[in-house]
């Protein structure tokens, strides 16, 4: 378990997979965190990836925040306070509206 | 974190197919032929009264029985027990076999076994699903097709889809069978047996596909879309959009399967609904191989998932 946030990150979760060294890992992670800003700001919320623990913290602007272990919890901790998931494919993503 | 083939997890085999499809028939003969090797066997009977492990018992390592409920909902915590009693036999003794072979009941969606054994903290650890074989029985198999949710969702989850009774139905039968498995599942490989015995499925007549009626909530049919992925999709803003897309619409990806470029190496990407096998890193050969990730489900338009990814990767 991490002393820092008592996470211990769950092991296999497989968006974690794909990045052995730890340089990758901190690189996947800025990258993922500069994806999830674009996709969650228009919901209120922001997301950050702080270097040293592992995961994601989730804040929405009212300033609730949640420490989430991987993506998976990030948009579970998402749909919750939205009330329904953010879809990937709902018409402002695909560009239909 | 990646599971590679040297790791030490079990590997697990669900074999699953509706009620008298020939389950035990098939696994007894491949059993005979050596080909699960010396593996410990699970039967799941929906039953009370357990027969099937009286036939399995002589080839096997081990047979367990787990009689009256099925593995996939009331029986699901029996099968996570005797699934972590035999982890735990293997963690003392690793000499003991590291292959097991579940035998579902008729009534199991092999599905919600796999997200079984995803969620169990221990059995994620310990067991890796190698395959999910599943038969279908080609003398029932169109009304079976025709009227039960349950053996479509069969064979979506399925890796590999053995015809049997092949040698006993009558060939046009087995030809509509054979050509409407493909459509239902395009990833799965499809061959034929008979007594457990695999026989060719070639010289068979011309058929026509089943007309297969919408029942109860897939009322659209599933549709398969191939997306090649460009170099400019990166696997961080690709795994981003793909957990999002399984967490929201996981429910209609019936199965999502395909090769993903990482910087670890290329990833071999699975999941059947929203349960997501451990990827497995491919040898670097199969790097120069194009990003390719297909995906099966209902409920969205080709155009619409193409365009979301373009959205999710365009910075």
């Amino acid at each position: 378990m991490c002393s820092a946030c008592g996470f211990p990150t769950r092991p296999g979760h497989w968006t974690d997979a794909g990045a052995d060294t730890a340089g990758d890992r901190i690189r996947l992670k800025l990258s993922r965190a500069r994806v999830l800003a674009k996709i969650l700001t228009p919901y209120g919320f922001t997301a950050h990836a702080p270097g040293q623990v592992p995961g994601f913290t989730l804040s929405s602007f009212t300033g609730k925040t949640v420490i989430v272990p991987d993506l998976e919890a990030l948009w579970d901790a998402a749909a919750q306070q939205i009330g329904a998931p953010i879809d990937p494919l709902d018409p402002r993503f695909t560009g239909d509206a | 974190m990646t599971a590679t083939p040297k790791d030490n997890r079990m590997r697990l085999t669900i074999l699953g197919g509706y009620l008298g499809s020939g389950k035990t028939t098939w696994l007894r003969h491949q059993l005979f032929a050596g080909e699960f090797g010396r593996a410990h066997i699970l039967v799941n009977e929906a039953a009370e009264t357990p027969v099937d492990d009286t036939l399995l018992t002589a080839q096997a390592a081990g047979v367990t029985m787990l009689a009256g409920g099925c593995a996939c909902c009331t029986g699901k915590d029996a099968l996570v027990a005797a699934l972590r009693a035999i982890c735990d036999a293997r963690s003392k003794d690793q000499t003991v076999t590291d292959r097991i072979v579940l035998e579902t009941s008729g009534l199991a969606d092999p599905a919600a076994i796999l997200t079984a054994i995803r969620q169990d903290p221990v059995l994620v650890h310990h067991i890796i699903v190698s395959e999910i074989i599943v038969l279908v029985d080609t003398l029932h198999a169109a009304d079976q097709l025709r009227t039960e949710h349950l053996s479509r969702a069969q064979i979506e989850a399925a890796d590999r889809v053995i015809l049997t009774k092949v040698g006993t139905a009558p060939p046009l039968q087995i030809a509509a069978v054979a050509a409407t498995v493909p459509q239902m599942n395009p990833l799965a490989s499809v061959s034929g047996a008979d007594m457990g015995v695999s026989m060719p499925l070639d010289n068979l007549p011309d058929a026509a596909p089943l007309d297969l009626p919408p029942l109860g909530r897939d009322l659209t049919p599933i549709t398969p879309t191939r997306i090649d992925i460009g170099p400019e999709v990166d696997w961080a803003s690709f795994s981003v959009w793909l957990s999002a897309l399984l967490y929201a619409r996981g429910d209609d990806l019936v199965r999502v399967k395909g090769v993903m470029e990482t910087p670890a190496g290329p990833l071999l990407l699975q999941a059947v609904r929203k349960s997501v096998q451990p990827p497995e890193l491919l040898p670097p050969e199969a790097a120069n191989r194009q990003n390719q990730i297909v995906f099966i489900g209902r409920g969205y338009s080709s155009a619409a998932l193409r365009a979301s990814l373009v959205y999710f990767t365009r910075l």
